[in-house]
């Protein structure tokens, strides 16, 4: 592993992904130092919830290089695993329990008693404390969206990775991603988001990166790494 | 220890919640028991002589059911995904998975093996009835892990419900047999002393198959290249 590989958040080169004869990412180079954030753009099927899952460590490149957090992904997972955070189209939430058990089991399964002190704090911040004791089941797609971001506040990772964050969110959870966003990016936090959210993915990240049929095709950067303007 | 408890305790938590899905396993298992007595009519002896293959089936089939279900819930909403983000070993992963279906399934015992005593007109004691617990509670664990396995593995696919029996019937035949012959001495007597070795070799194939599999789950969890 390069020093590149080692001193950035995230770094790829020639990484590739195939489904079958399919590729869905082809030929990616890529650079995230640590405390940038980093905009995921393209069309539907451009291959960026593929991106986020291998940087996951979800899904196994089919070709290339992919270190993230100074971690190799073919080797070295749980660590990766360990500094990472995904929320995505799918929440990982379990209908039969209540937000509270979600999150008492997240903080559990993370070995944390910070974690597990956090869970109230976690309810309140997404505005899910009146219905705690409610199983998840019974949400909103946008209740549940939030429960899979307190979830993701609750694992502490260096790196966020988010797909579609605004999707099936009010107008008031949308602030609510855009606020932590950009606190997690302020305290020194890596983020790469992918959204079809044009305004508020402007706003909020630093770098822009274009995606089109499985292949980066621009680059942009927005503003300076660390200027909240 | 942590872990496995927490994600043992969630799936216990869900079947406790959804009782509906765990007393529809019973339910299943309880008609088989029937459909076997009315498969073979009347003649009582036959039926006694058959009871422990009745059992063994009994489980073995109510056991797909089961594991089919453990793994669903898993994949709806991808929650499987989930639990690998965590710091969470896939083997503490696959003990927790495989210790909730073992217990579910020893559970299906009492109401199982009393049915048959009433069915079958069995005349059996309070040892003989904790033998035959005791040897579905081994047969259970035994169809448990190398299920889990299987079950996590098929779960992806379109037709789990037939890919899963496919693959873990003949797996599991030493289980069975085991499982039978032992059922078979503690009910109608064990004049050579041969209990022992049917439920030592029971036990050894257990602790194979939760070894094994406990080993081979990250490749079913997993997404390779």
């Amino acid at each position: 592993m390069g020093a590149h590989a080692r001193e950035s958040a995230v770094h790829a080169s020639g990484l590739g992904r195939r489904f079958g004869r399919y590729w869905a990412l082809a030929h990616v180079d890529l650079e995230v130092p640590y405390g940038t954030s980093v905009w995921l753009r393209g069309s539907n099927g451009a291959g960026k919830t593929t991106l986020l899952r291998l940087v996951a460590s979800l899904s196994t490149p089919s070709c290339g290089e992919l270190a993230v957090g100074g971690h190799d992904v073919y080797r070295q997972r749980a660590a990766i695993r360990r500094s990472v955070s995904l929320v995505s189209h799918a929440l990982y939430l379990y209908a039969g329990l209540t937000a509270r058990e979600t999150l008492a089991m997240w903080a559990q399964l993370g070995g944390t008693a910070a974690a597990a002190r956090d869970v109230e704090r976690r309810l309140d911040e997404v505005g899910l404390a009146a219905a705690a004791d409610r199983r998840v089941g019974e949400f909103s797609a946008g209740m549940r969206k939030r429960l899979a971001l307190a979830r993701a506040l609750l694992e502490a990772p260096r790196i966020l990775l988010l797909d579609e964050p605004f999707s099936s969110l009010d107008r008031a959870g949308c602030e609510l991603v855009e606020a932590w966003v950009r606190r997690f990016a302020e305290t020194g936090g890596t983020v790469l988001m992918a959204s079809h959210d044009h305004e508020r993915s402007r706003a909020l990240c630093e770098r822009v990166i274009d995606l089109e049929d499985g292949q980066i095709v621009g680059r942009e950067t927005l503003r300076a790494t660390g200027d909240p303007s | 220890m942590r872990v496995v408890w927490s994600i043992l305790a969630k799936d216990l938590l869900l079947e406790w919640r959804e009782r509906a899905r765990t007393l529809s396993v019973v339910l299943f298992a309880v008609v088989t028991l029937l459909l076997f007595s009315f498969a073979l009519g009347p003649d009582v002896e036959a039926l006694r002589a058959g009871t422990p293959g009745f059992l063994v089936l009994a489980l073995l089939l109510s056991s797909t059911l089961a594991l089919n279900e453990s793994f669903r819930i898993e994949r709806e909403d991808r929650a499987l995904e989930g639990l690998l983000m965590r710091p969470v070993g896939s083997m503490a992963m696959f003990y927790a998975k495989a210790l909730a279906n073992a217990l579910l399934l020893t559970l299906l015992a009492p109401v199982v093996v009393g049915l048959a005593v009433v069915l079958y007109s069995l005349e059996v004691g309070p040892p003989a009835l904790a033998g035959l617990v005791g040897c579905w509670a081994l047969g259970a664990a035994g169809l448990a892990a190398p299920g889990t396995l299987y079950a996590a593995m098929t779960s992806r696919l379109k037709t789990q419900d037939v890919a899963l029996p496919i693959l873990l019937f003949p797996l599991v035949v030493p289980v069975l047999l085991g499982s039978v012959k032992a059922m078979d001495l503690v009910l109608f007597g064990d004049a050579m002393n041969q209990l022992q070795s049917w439920v030592s070799l029971l036990l050894a194939f257990d602790v194979i198959y939760w070894a094994v599999c406990g080993v081979l789950f990250r490749y079913a969890v997993e997404e390779g290249e």
